[in-house]
């Protein structure tokens, strides 16, 4: 469908770091082809220094009848299906900053543009973090992290992103500046709203600011990778966990392939990795959770251990951050999914989706249910990853596993739909979307069921 | 009430599971909040298809209809304030699955919390929430307020211990918000479900995590010759990155009315005293026990104690508990209010709680939960004096004014309900409050489900909605609330 040209006339572009006020372009219109989503080609690109200035301009776009698209790094634009068309980008990297920041409070307040990263270094100051470990953990801002929910590996002991969100600023497309939710680690006044545009994909509204609740660093860690024959026996090692009530800050299970691609970690040949990672707030404490944790492990058949301290804890991390649909499987080449299920299902859903797409590779998140698969696509004719596309998706639902696509190549980006679980409550999902954005101005046709 | 309506309603959950007496209905007026409204029909269904058809019928006829647990809530949230029909889950109480393997109970919304912890524990395993009601609440009450409890500060409250509801909706479907998975695609529904206090629909499955109980506890109590002093190491054990599973505090006034009535062995010239647990692998537990204790005594602790024994600990954690019985030795009656706080600014608000009570004339006790800044001054009042409810009142909203000013909450675990609904400006800006009231026309679009709710009336904060002449706070009203801080 051809789209008219917006009527917005374009302002010169900002290149003066003082300018502080007003919305302006970004870039160039010739260089708006740099914030493609997923290739498609915005009409404006722009950028703002205070949440006013935001509101006014998607007023502005949203009278005009414009799409606007949120972004921050832009590390979850291949994430399909592919926008039909995006008129405007409203890309949120210079506004960044921490806001408000009491370490005896272990909150924090932080604008949507700021760099994870950059959050993390302030936090590590005084020995806190923001328990998350997302993929594109070096480029990708808050709010994309929040938006996309990006849970990590960590959501094992720190809960989901979303129990870590107190509150937020919000600004939605009629320009209402709103906030919800406090400040503060406990409160139950009102609805909390800001929950809702944790993993809405900027399809509700932006995230303008959000107040975190942090966790202290454990000062003392250690990662323990345990070999298995089978992802079966790596999952009964997690039942030892319960049994003996260990509580690590994360785990994850790699399958041979995935296991190769974390630099740090010895060769395992065809063994699947139970990788977990062990925090302490003394070296006494880390280690016995370590012990223990080993002990787990040998009970259920693990065959050799490596264990490493912090330095190798910091880069197997690093690594495997990255295996969740993250930097390792480039969408130019990978297609790349997430699949829900219960955590005892893991061990099977791990067999079941090697046995369907040959070639994937596999890392679950076996506390939670969670596996991320890519498949490589490169090379193929362009039907075969379509209707092997179509083949999980119909044997997900068939074993009731929930599916979602989380990067594609932008061929397969167009083609692909994010498959709606049966009995999801989708019109009360589109009554949501409609209250809250009834001009459809954010990211539409691009979230579920068409939303 | 329309008589086609009490048919139908009869029809659906038979005529045994319909209270339509007058007298009888008035023990349906009550929850553990100080305000009262009487519904027109009580039904009590017996299945999510029931409670279904009942949300339908109601519809049909415009009625309005309020769900309701145990009715141990503090906030009114399960009153029928404006009438209608209250939906009362006690025999929706059957725990339907308890799946070990992926650490998970389902179970109906009239469940009582404590129930599914018993269920769970020959498996090692508990419901973390566990608000002091625990004994009596229901578990739709608990997602229905987002309940906390003693253990919250380090592990959470409910909304992060549920993974899916079955809901019926206002609008008379059945559906799941969430599910027993991680990750449901879509929009977070659940996540906005949970503390809507009955407001977006009726929960009538629940499915909750269950989590392994910790292998070593340590309970320690510290006494403080003032209460900044024991403020001061709440900040300092915090912020030195010790996340105790509870972190307690108790002023002078109140560790005497205790333990004159549960002499639990609490230190009565103390000025102020925390109780905290630490829970771990035996040598983390052991080693953070000791750091607690350093904390504390750098902070100017004149005592610190650690239980030597189970049943030591239990005494103490029983005087904890017993705080609002025991304040029924103080005066008639007491209002617990609800506000947090960033935990840095205790000293600064403890002590504008202080002088507020000496404005108002009022004695006030402070019980809380410290670790999470979450305050429970107890205001003690006597109903029979006339005026002290209303200054009472007055006072309450004198400290939630003082508690927003900190950059805090006027709720923590309580609820707005009636009670604090013309708070709500306090906090909230119209624009927030306009879209909250979005949200709530998504799922209520007719506002008949649990009217009258969260959002603010014409009235101010702390003018008494209550009409004097209805007399005192019911003792049954009382008995409730004391079991429910």
């Amino acid at each position: 469908m051809a789209r008219e040209k917006l009527k917005t006339p374009f302002l010169p572009p900002v290149d003066d770091p003082q300018v502080r006020t007003g919305v302006r372009p970004l870039v160039r219109p010739e260089d708006c082809r740099t914030f493609a989503v997923a290739g498609v080609v915005p009409q404006i690109v722009s950028s703002f220094r205070s949440l006013a200035d935001a509101s006014a301009w998607i007023k502005t776009l949203t009278n005009e009848g414009a799409s606007v698209v949120i972004r921050g790094a832009g590390t979850k634009q291949w994430r399909p299906p592919a926008p039909p068309a995006v008129d405007a980008v409203l890309d949120t990297t210079r506004w960044a900053g921490i806001v408000d920041y009491e370490p005896a409070d272990l909150t924090v307040t932080v604008r949507s543009g700021t760099r994870l990263r950059d959050l993390q270094t302030a936090l590590h100051a005084h020995r806190q973090f923001f328990p998350v470990d997302p993929p594109f953990a070096e480029r990708a801002t808050v709010g994309g992290v929040l938006g996309a929910a990006c849970n990590g590996a960590l959501r094992q002991r720190y809960g989901s992103l979303r129990d870590n969100v107190l509150g937020m600023r919000v600004c939605l497309s009629d320009g209402t500046l709103a906030h919800a939710g406090s400040k503060v680690v406990k409160s139950v006044a009102g609805y909390d709203i800001h929950k809702l545009f944790v993993g809405a994909h900027g399809t509700l509204g932006l995230i303008g600011e959000v107040t975190l609740r942090l966790a202290p660093w454990p000062a003392h860690q250690h990662t323990l990778c345990a070999a298995f024959d089978t992802p079966g026996t790596a999952c009964e090692a997690l039942a030892g966990f319960d049994r003996r009530a260990l509580f690590p800050m994360a785990s994850v299970l790699l399958d041979p392939a995935a296991a190769q691609r974390v630099r740090s970690l010895p060769p395992r040949g065809a063994c699947w990795s139970l990788v977990v990672r062990c925090g302490g707030a003394s070296a006494a404490a880390a280690a016995e959770l370590r012990d223990e944790v080993a002990a787990a492990c040998r009970e259920s058949g693990a065959r050799n251990f490596s264990d490493h301290d912090w330095d190798g804890t910091q880069s197997v991390w690093a690594d495997i951050a990255e295996l969740a649909g993250g930097e390792m499987y480039p969408a130019e080449s990978w297609l790349s999914a997430r699949v829900s299920c219960l955590p005892a299902d893991v061990p099977e859903a791990c067999l079941r989706l090697e046995a369907l797409c040959p070639g994937a590779e596999l890392t679950a998140h076996p506390f939670t249910g969670t596996i991320f698969a890519a498949a490589p696509v490169v090379g193929e004719p362009e039907a075969d990853p379509v209707q092997r596309a179509a083949r999980l998706e119909e044997e997900c639902r068939k074993a009731g596993w929930a599916l979602a696509y989380l990067a594609a190549p932008q061929h397969l980006a167009g083609l692909l739909r994010q498959p709606v679980p049966q009995g999801a409550p989708v019109s009360l999902m589109r009554r949501v979307k409609a209250a809250l954005d009834p001009s459809g101005t954010f990211n539409p046709g691009v979230f579920l069921a068409g939303i | 009430m329309q008589p086609d309506l009490v048919e139908r309603l009869t029809a659906i959950v038979g005529p045994s599971h319909v209270v339509r007496d007058p007298a009888e209905l008035t023990s349906y007026q009550y929850d553990g909040s100080a305000d009262r409204a009487l519904p027109d029909a009580v039904v009590f269904p017996a299945d999510a298809e029931q409670v279904r058809l009942i949300v339908e019928a109601c519809r049909e006829f415009e009625c309005p209809f309020v769900a309701r647990g145990a009715g141990t809530g503090l906030s009114g949230g399960a009153l029928a304030e404006a009438g209608g029909v209250l939906i009362v889950t006690s025999r929706l109480r059957h725990i339907l699955e308890l799946d070990v393997a992926n650490r998970l109970a389902v179970v109906e919304p009239g469940v009582v919390n404590a129930h599914v912890s018993e269920a769970a524990k020959p498996y090692g395993l508990h419901f973390v929430p566990d608000p002091s009601s625990q004994g009596a609440c229901s578990i739709g009450g608990n997602v229905a307020e987002n309940s906390g409890g003693l253990h919250c500060l380090a592990y959470g409250v409910t909304a992060h211990h549920v993974l899916g509801c079955e809901v019926v909706t206002p609008d008379g479907d059945l559906v799941w918000l969430g599910g027993k998975r991680y990750d449901e695609p879509g929009y977070d529904l659940l996540g906005v479900f949970v503390g809507s206090e009955g407001t977006l629909g009726i929960a009538t499955k629940v499915a909750v995590k269950l989590t392994p109980l910790r292998r070593t506890r340590h309970t320690l109590l510290a006494s403080f010759t003032t209460p900044d002093d024991a403020s001061r190491a709440v900040s300092e054990i915090i912020a030195s990155g010790v996340v105790p599973a509870a972190l307690e505090m108790m002023d002078g006034l109140s560790v005497r009315t205790i333990e004159d009535f549960v002499h639990a062995g609490l230190p009565v010239q103390a000025g102020a005293v925390l109780l905290v647990d630490v829970e771990d692998l035996p040598i983390a537990a052991a080693q953070t026990a000791a750091h607690v204790r350093t904390v504390c005594e750098r902070a100017g602790a004149d005592e610190v104690r650690q239980a030597r024994t189970e049943q030591e600990a239990h005494r103490l954690w029983l005087g904890r508990k017993s705080a609002f019985g025991a304040m029924g030795r103080l005066s008639a009656s007491y209002y617990v209010a609800d506000g947090v706080i960033p935990r840095t600014k205790l000293p600064q608000v403890l002590g504008e709680v202080a002088r507020i009570g000496e404005r108002y004339g009022l004695r006030i006790a402070n019980v809380f939960h410290a670790g999470d800044g979450n305050l429970h001054p107890l205001i003690a009042f006597d109903d029979r004096t006339p005026g002290e409810y209303e200054r009472t009142v007055a006072a309450a909203a004198d400290i939630l004014r003082a508690c927003v000013r900190a950059g805090g909450s006027i709720t923590g675990e309580h609820g707005v309900g009636v009670e604090k609904r013309d708070c709500m400006t306090l906090q909230f800006s119209p624009a927030d409050l306009a879209l909250m009231s979005r949200l709530k026309a998504a799922f209520n679009p007719d506002g008949l489900c649990n009217p009258g709710k969260i959002f603010p009336t014409s009235r101010r904060c702390g003018e008494s909605a209550r009409i004097a002449s209805r007399g005192g706070i019911a003792p049954d009203t009382a008995r409730a609330a004391g079991a429910a801080f």
